[in-house]
């Protein structure tokens, strides 16, 4: 089972900033104590989501980082030495070049544990498919060994690793090369929340799916059209890890997380605000709930997002990591060093290599 | 501090260091361009120096066509500046942040986002040098086909910077409360509604007002329409000038045209760029040069002179005579004039102009003792030719540390540089006002 984490100042939950919480919440200090918490409980990654365009100008509701996700993902990737980091970040807001440099200088930041999470357009998805071939392209534009820096000759980098993208589609007209190195994991990996517009760029494309299904039922139908989708590609269902969103109430007592849940959903004044799976209860319910569902074999593992921070953080790290660690459920993340490590993705190798290999 | 006014200092960093040959001396880190640790050291050695700032330049591109040419510089691949920055801030306290950003291949919204939220990371030390981008290598990269004219890319430019600080603006400080059941007062926030030519934008600013309102404007501009910008709009301008009077006639020049746009012209700070060469003897400063000048490939100097000149080649024509005449192109005009200008003035050849250009891209350098370095720039300081230096490391982080170790306590001695900073904020120690709201 793999685990992640959303990132938010004050809980997913959309009551979450009204539970006596201050505006301290949203200053980059609390939010890299929320990572590091993370990293000390070996989770794969943090998501920083972004409501960017997503919501009307009158809703402030905090449920996204109050800052550029890239940025902070970058002063994040300095602030943490083992965890990957997921920004997410729009075609629709950047140019195709700009975005490969970002993702590709992120992985360097980081070391090699960037991940961009593809939000893409309903409306404009054959541009989309384009700007991401684009992108992914212009990753290749140096081979790993390329930068010698050969001081005494004076050859800084190989002319013949060096690639020219010279990309002329519909949509985008795109000289290259990167002005960045290759990244240290090959390819920042690719990240996508699955909607039923998005799963043909999905399928081509991303390497680490997330899913919103409120049940196993759900979500098994969802992946096996999925699965058909990957096949289609020539891609395998190995190659992706399919993660679950799930919100977490967790409680010392079963009595004391529906309490939890039912106070914010009393100051929300609403219930239904998401369609993920929605698991409420003490540790050991949490942790059976998760079981089943990968046992079931339907998801690799989980994005967490915690109904109130730092409590709902506090939880995961301190007591349902550690039961599903117990129980042998829990894929190592401390052993890697890039996010594609924590992740057991395969590591992409230039085509000019594959030839040569 | 005895005279009241102190110089601002930039340390414009660059990977392996200012000269083109830099990569290649003994002292320098070749593979800087992709080394994160490498560049929080060198910003945090100029902020226990006081600088007011570090400087990126940039380019949506790689700089050179030729990949044989290119592979001999290590000039085609570094950070995206703007991510760099922001891992910046959260490992310095002190020292402003200036990264270079493209209004020509970036939309006004998503920038002014981008560098809000690096303002916010570093707690009001976020700067943004504009440029409009010349080069024909970057519009290669972006859907629109071939370079737009001057004048187009300044009339977006203008455009832009309304569109920004609109959008910085569309948040007052402390509008965001999260307090007794407010998340954000609806009076502290003025969505954008802007409607132009170039850009519509309708949004508000996600995060919370700057600590100094809005992050600082850089400018390098040295056109009508780029000085006319500036002189509206700069807080800070980065410069390129050879002589005492050329320094002075641009400073007088972009100062004079302030008060037409109702700007005091103290609340601009112009800084030309400067490579100091710093000896403990002035044979070791020159020996120091020499040093560096031997590195540089003929090949790469001539095809760096080609690109500031924006013609596509001089090596058709004889090294070791002069620069043929040139037409007026769309690209950086000011730096192609200053260069003809130098040429005809010693005389020199293709190959010796390849040469000092190739070393200070352009920019005045002073190979010299600390107390030579401290004559020249306290006399262009004194004589309304600068505010400060943008300082060049000739490689780094070597050259930053002589310049540090070597010049400032030269410069602190005759009372011309800070020993503490003033305050948290680079507008704070810039000593430039944050700008009146929606002014």
């Amino acid at each position: 089972m793999h685990l992640g984490m959303s990132i938010t100042p004050f809980g997913h939950h959309p009551a979450a900033w009204r539970t006596g919480r201050s505006v301290e919440a949203i200053g980059f200090n609390r939010l890299a104590a929320q990572v590091a918490k993370a990293q000390a409980g070996n989770l794969a990654f943090v998501l920083l989501a972004d409501r960017f365009g997503q919501r009307p100008l009158h809703d402030l509701s905090p449920e996204a980082v109050p800052f550029e996700p890239t940025t902070l993902a970058a002063a994040l990737a300095t602030a943490s030495r083992q965890i990957g980091i997921i920004a997410s970040a729009a075609t629709s807001q950047h140019e195709p070049y700009n975005i490969a440099r970002r993702f590709a200088s992120l992985d360097a930041i980081s070391a090699g544990r960037s991940g961009w999470n593809l939000v893409v357009s309903a409306e404009a998805l054959a541009r989309d498919k384009e700007y991401v071939e684009v992108v992914s392209g212009l990753w290749d534009s140096w081979e790993e060994d390329a930068f010698i820096c050969d001081k005494a000759a004076g050859r800084f980098f190989v002319p013949h690793k060096m690639h020219v993208l010279d990309h002329r589609g519909e949509h985008f007209t795109v000289r290259g090369p990167l002005n960045v190195n290759r990244s240290p994991q090959g390819k920042p990996v690719i990240a996508h929340k699955l909607t039923l517009p998005t799963f043909e760029i999905a399928a081509q494309y991303a390497e680490v799916i997330f899913i919103d299904a409120p049940s196993p039922e759900k979500a098994n139908g969802l992946v096996a059209a999925f699965a058909r989708r990957l096949h289609h590609y020539g891609r395998d269902r190995s190659d992706v890890k399919i993660l679950a969103d799930v919100v977490i109430y967790p409680g010392a007592t079963s009595a004391g997380a529906q309490e939890l849940r039912d106070s914010l959903d009393a100051m929300a004044g609403h219930v239904q605000w998401s369609n993920a799976l929605q698991l409420v209860g003490d540790t050991r319910e949490i942790a059976d709930r998760m079981q089943q569902w990968t046992q079931a074999g339907i998801v690799d593992g989980f994005t967490i997002l915690p109904c109130l921070v730092p409590e709902s953080v506090h939880a995961l790290v301190d007591h349902i990591v550690p039961e599903l660690d117990r129980r042998g459920l829990l894929q190592r993340s401390d052993e890697g060093f890039t996010l594609r490590d924590h992740l057991g993705l395969r590591k992409p190798q230039h085509p000019a290599s594959q030839v040569v290999a | 501090m005895s005279a009241g006014r102190s110089m601002k200092l930039g340390a414009f960093l660059m990977a392996g260091g200012h000269h083109i040959a830099a990569w290649r001396h003994p002292l320098a880190v070749a593979d800087a361009g992709a080394d994160i640790a490498h560049f929080i050291a060198l910003a945090q050695i100029a902020e226990a120096a006081k600088f007011d700032m570090i400087f990126i330049e940039d380019a949506a591109a790689i700089r050179e066509r030729n990949a044989n040419i290119a592979s001999q510089a290590s000039r085609s691949t570094m950070f995206e500046p703007l991510s760099l920055l922001a891992a910046l801030a959260v490992n310095t306290s002190h020292i402003g942040l200036v990264a270079t950003a493209s209004t020509t291949y970036n939309e006004p919204y998503g920038l002014a986002r981008t560098l809000a939220s690096i303002d916010n990371l570093s707690r009001g030390r976020a700067g943004w040098n504009l440029v409009t981008s010349a080069s024909e290598l970057e519009a290669e990269n972006f859907v629109s086909s071939g370079l737009r004219p001057h004048a187009q890319r300044y009339e977006r430019a203008e455009e832009f910077v309304g569109a920004a600080i609109a959008t910085w603006d569309s948040v007052d400080a402390g509008a965001y409360v999260v307090d007794g059941g407010i998340y954000a007062d609806p009076s502290g926030l003025h969505p954008v509604d802007h409607l132009g030519t170039h850009f519509t934008v309708h949004g508000l600013l996600d995060s919370p007002r700057s600590p100094q309102g809005r992050p600082v404007m850089v400018q390098a501009g040295a056109s009508d329409a780029g000085k006319n910008l500036a002189a509206r709009t700069a807080d800070v301008v980065f410069t390129a000038a050879q002589t005492l009077q050329e320094a002075q006639e641009y400073y007088g020049d972009l100062k004079s045209r302030m008060p037409a746009f109702g700007r005091n012209p103290d609340d601009l700070k112009i800084l030309p760029g400067v490579l100091p060469i710093v000896g403990r003897t002035e044979s070791e400063a020159r020996q120091k040069y020499a040093e560096l000048q031997e590195l540089i490939p003929d090949e790469v100097g001539v095809a760096l002179l080609a690109s500031y000149l924006s013609i596509k080649d001089l090596s058709q024509y004889p090294l070791d005579g002069p620069l043929p005449a040139m037409p007026q192109t769309d690209g950086i005009q000011s730096r192609q004039q200053l260069i003809i200008d130098l040429g005809r003035r010693e005389n020199l050849s293709i190959r010796q102009l390849a040469r000092h250009f190739a070393g200070s891209r352009g920019h005045w350098q002073i190979i010299g003792t600390p107390t030579q370095i401290a004559d020249e720039l306290e006399e262009r300081f004194r004589a309304k030719a600068a505010d400060g230096f943008n300082i060049m490391g000739a490689y780094f982080p070597a050259g930053l540390e002589d310049f540090i170790s070597l010049v400032i306590p030269e410069l602190c001695r005759r009372g011309l540089f800070r020993k503490n900073y003033e305050g948290r904020t680079l507008r704070e120690n810039l000593g430039i006002k944050i700008p009146a709201h929606g002014a």
